[in-house]
């Protein structure tokens, strides 16, 4: 503000908002790296086909809108959205796809609100949801190569053909013309789970494969399990506080034990599926602890993080919608202002967060020297 | 992690509070040497103003005149606490509004002091002696000690606290006061228990002070004082934060602590109060630290009050020369910003020229581009959420900061902007480096003025609604005496009587009716 006269305090902490972001792109890298080796180069090619949109989108929206271009992407902000955005989507969706949804997030959900801080809705979410409404059957189908399934075809899913066979999915019709994908479509073990067949991963499980092969057709509990490291490590570091992961992963481990019977785990899944089969961990620690669309006191974060929780559970195992973070957290999104509303923390000296304004007791005293 | 781990489990012992901040130290250096008394300067500069940003002191002496050391200089003609004294021999050779100048003789001759020399002092003797030494807190605010004393007898003073929780970086005055003096401190502390007639008396030193702590053991023993650790964070020391993590009890921000009976006082102030009692000797040096990276021996001087800050850091190894000649060559006077007069987290920017050591001067800091690099663009906030995990009194500061942008009166009084003290925690803590006191500093004083306008437009409407009672009731005077006009009887002693015993019957009723 003022130049000349700059306020208390003069010494500040070293930390900046791009180096937090920084920290939480850096805690997502492995379990993308774990991702790209499961699913093959799709991974790698939607987080790059993201960036760029989301870059170029975010430049022309700020340069519209007359704000300095640099500054604002030097926040890093837009790089998380496309990361977390990128890493939302199966690989082998059309490249058209993934700059609709980032131009959703960018613009709709994050530029149109005012930019950063004034989004009331996870961009990255939005984007994904919209992608989830218009094109329900691409986005629930994970893409496999044939080759991961079967390891006896001699290609490896980081091979160079399947390199080509993404990049034909992702542009179609643009590069090869005419290339024949020997491909599966599976979706993730929990959607599985519901559609009331038997998982790859349980079939790997009975069948005592190792979970670590790529051949199991598993991966899910291994991208689980980085994101949960992930997540610590933004804990740890003090960059999310452990309220909003704690309660999620907490209330859908307490609906999951509540309902969970033997009989029947192939509808209503089991624990275990529940919390390392989908999506719950990147939800948990890096999509539903987006400071700007959270709430920001510490119990209004706990009830923010039941209720998404219990809306994961509940989309997934009575819902209709296949997946269930993206709809629990914009539902979340929705209750963060008035959450932030009501539990608000107790003011020092005050018995309980009190509406009575101080001007009142100017009024009071004034009135009383009139009436004598 | 397990530092982290062993101070979580160590501090569930100390008194603490919630929120509040942990900078780096960065004491250690200063530290290192002793206390040192410093030449007498050449030039002194008295302040002028007071505690009340309004009020300022008078001087009783000339412009030329000689004056010798102790002299009373200047005082507040309405307000007999408010005294200022020389600080050494010499002329006085400006007189402004804010600031008093004396060319020192070098010579320091002195008045000769009164101190007491019995060892039984009374409560009145003690109470003299600080009024006259014109002493007041050292901690910030600068509120006279006597005031404050009288004002928690009256309510009567149940304990006596003494603030000994410097807790900003760099800051280290009252460590190396009582490291070098405990025994003057908890002396000046029992004068001033005396003073309050306090039940209890506490002395609050901050768990990582070791030396401070083992220097003021061995005088404890024969005193009824006793040590409390604080959790080594800061804000501990601000008053109403020391007083919640030490006793519990809150005191909101309408209310004076004193005015509840807990007598908070700086640790410097205990020792000047020694002085005055023991020596009779006027408030006229205190302990200030110069720390900075820029100088070679940073350290902790007994400073006399007017020392220009110039001198004290020439005295600590800083070279003005290249400085003048960088800012010069830049072409922009940038001296101001290098310096800092307070604590980092809440002193200000001054220019160095201008500033001279007064009671509440703490420390003083030369800066560098490692600790105090330039604050940069501010960034959008994220709502991250630090600040109102780092508020020590439990404010949603990235609210206020929304609150105050939009200016909403409502919402920036119903989320309690009164409580804010102000201590920049917040600030510190922003990944987005907003300069949020600024943006509360700025509501504060709207509010403030707001405040005074509506108060004053109720008054004026009252007064103008009594104005129209009076002015309907005069007209329906006239127009009752118009409507019947000269109904003159002619005067008989008999009608006289009538209306009278009427009205003494009136006056009868309404009062048997006012005693049912």
């Amino acid at each position: 503000m003022n130049e000349h006269q700059p306020s208390p305090p003069a010494q500040l902490a070293a930390h900046r908002t791009a180096d937090l972001m920084r920290q939480v792109i850096l805690a997502a890298t492995p379990a993308a790296l774990i991702s790209t080796w499961y699913f093959g180069y799709g991974v790698v090619l939607n987080l790059l086909v993201a960036i760029c949109f989301a870059y170029a989108l975010e430049a022309s929206a700020l340069y519209v809108r007359r704000r300095p271009i640099k500054h604002h992407l030097a926040d890093n902000s837009v790089l998380v959205t496309a990361m977390l955005f990128a890493l939302s989507v199966p690989p082998g969706i059309p490249w058209w796809m993934i700059a609709l949804g980032t131009g959703f997030a960018v613009l709709l959900a994050k530029q149109v609100f005012g930019g950063l801080g004034q989004n009331p809705f996870n961009p990255a979410m939005a984007g994904y949801l919209f992608l989830l409404l218009a094109f329900p059957l691409e986005m629930t189908a994970w893409h496999v190569s044939e080759t991961v399934i079967d390891p006896a075809s001699g290609h490896s899913v980081l091979g160079l053909t399947s390199f080509r066979e993404q990049l034909e999915l992702l542009f179609p019709g643009l590069i090869f013309s005419s290339f024949d994908i020997d491909g599966l479509v599976m979706a993730t073990p929990l959607i599985e789970s519901k559609l009331a067949s038997q998982s790859a991963l349980m079939s790997a499980w009975s069948e005592g494969r190792s979970l670590l092969a790529r051949g199991s057709g598993t991966g899910w509990e291994w991208i689980n399990v980085a994101y949960l490291l992930g997540g610590i490590y933004l804990i740890v570091k003090r960059i999310i506080t452990w309220h909003i992961p704690l309660s999620i992963l907490s209330t859908v481990l307490g609906w999951s034990l509540f309902f969970y019977s033997p009989e029947q785990s192939a509808i209503v899944g089991t624990p275990y599926l529940h919390l390392f089969g989908s999506a719950t961990m990147i939800g948990a620690f890096f999509i539903a602890t987006d400071p700007v669309s959270a709430p920001t006191s510490n119990p209004a974060r706990v009830v923010y993080g039941i209720i998404i929780g219990s809306c994961i559970y509940g989309v997934r195992v009575w819902g209709s919608y296949l997946d269930a973070i993206a709809i629990a957290v914009i539902f979340g999104n929705f209750l963060a202002p008035l959450l932030d509303h009501v539990l608000r923390p107790r003011i020092f000296g005050q018995i309980s967060h009190s509406r009575a304004a101080p001007a009142s007791l100017g009024q009071a005293s004034i009135e009383n020297t009139v009436h004598e | 992690m397990l530092s982290q781990a062993v101070r979580w489990l160590t501090e569930r012992r100390l008194a603490s509070f919630s929120g509040g901040i942990r900078p780096p130290r960065q004491t250690r250096r200063t530290l290192r040497s002793r206390v040192m008394a410093t030449p007498i300067p050449q030039r002194l500069f008295l302040s002028l103003t007071t505690y009340s940003k309004q009020e300022r002191l008078t001087p009783v002496v000339r412009l030329g005149e000689a004056v010798r050391k102790y002299q009373c200089l200047a005082t507040h003609l309405q307000d007999s606490d408010l005294i200022l004294h020389a600080p050494t021999s010499g002329m006085i050779t400006a007189i402004s509004r804010d600031t008093l100048e004396i060319q020192s003789d070098g010579l320091d001759q002195a008045l000769t002091l009164r101190g007491s020399t019995t060892e039984k002092i009374t409560q009145a003797a003690i109470l003299e002696s600080i009024g006259r030494a014109g002493i007041v807190g050292q901690g910030g605010a600068g509120y006279p000690t006597i005031k404050k004393i009288r004002l928690a007898a009256s309510a009567g003073a149940k304990v006596l606290i003494v603030n000994a929780a410097e807790c900003e970086p760099f800051v280290c005055c009252d460590e190396a006061l009582i490291r070098e003096f405990a025994d003057q401190v908890v002396k000046g502390a029992e004068y001033l228990m005396q003073a309050s007639a306090a039940d209890a008396g506490i002395i609050a030193i901050e768990s990582d002070k070791l030396e401070a702590i083992a220097a003021i053991q061995e005088p404890l023993k024969a005193s009824s004082l006793t040590l409390r650790l604080l959790a080594a964070k800061y804000p501990a020391g601000d008053e109403r934060i020391l007083i919640k993590s030490l006793t519990g009890q809150e005191i909101p921000d309408s209310v004076h602590p004193a005015e509840r009976g807990i007598l908070v006082q700086n640790a410097g102030t205990a020792k000047a109060v020694f002085d005055a009692v023991k020596l009779g000797q006027p408030s006229i040096s205190r302990i200030v630290t110069v720390a900075g990276a820029p100088l070679k021996t940073p350290k902790n001087f007994s400073a006399l009050l007017g020392t220009p800050v110039s001198d004290l850091l020439s005295w600590c190894g800083f070279e003005h020369e290249s400085h003048s000649e960088k800012s010069s060559a830049h072409f922009q006077h940038t001296d101001h910003s290098k310096i800092i007069v307070g604590g980092p987290l809440t002193g200000r920017r001054a220019e160095m020229f201008r500033e001279s050591v007064q009671q509440t001067t703490t420390c003083v800091i030369a800066t560098d581009k490692i600790n105090f690099p330039a604050s940069g663009p501010e960034h959008a906030c994220i709502r991250c959420g630090f600040c109102a995990d780092a508020c020590p009194v439990g404010l949603l500061p990235q609210q206020l900061l929304l609150y105050s942008r939009n200016f909403d009166e409502h919402n920036l009084n119903s989320h309690g902007l009164h409580s804010c003290i102000e201590c920049g925690a917040c600030a510190y803590v922003c990944p987005s480096k907003i300069p949020l006191v600024q943006h509360y500093r700025q509501s504060k004083a709207i509010l403030r003025d707001s405040a005074a306008e509506r108060s004053e437009s109720q008054l004026r409407q009252a007064r103008y609604r009594h104005w129209q009672t009076r002015q309907g009731k005069a007209a329906r005077r006239q127009v009752k005496q118009a409507a019947e006009p000269e109904r003159e009887t002619p005067f008989s002693r008999e009608n006289a009587k009538s209306e009278i015993a009427e009205a003494v019957a009136r006056v009868k009723e309404k009062k048997s009716g006012n005693r049912q």
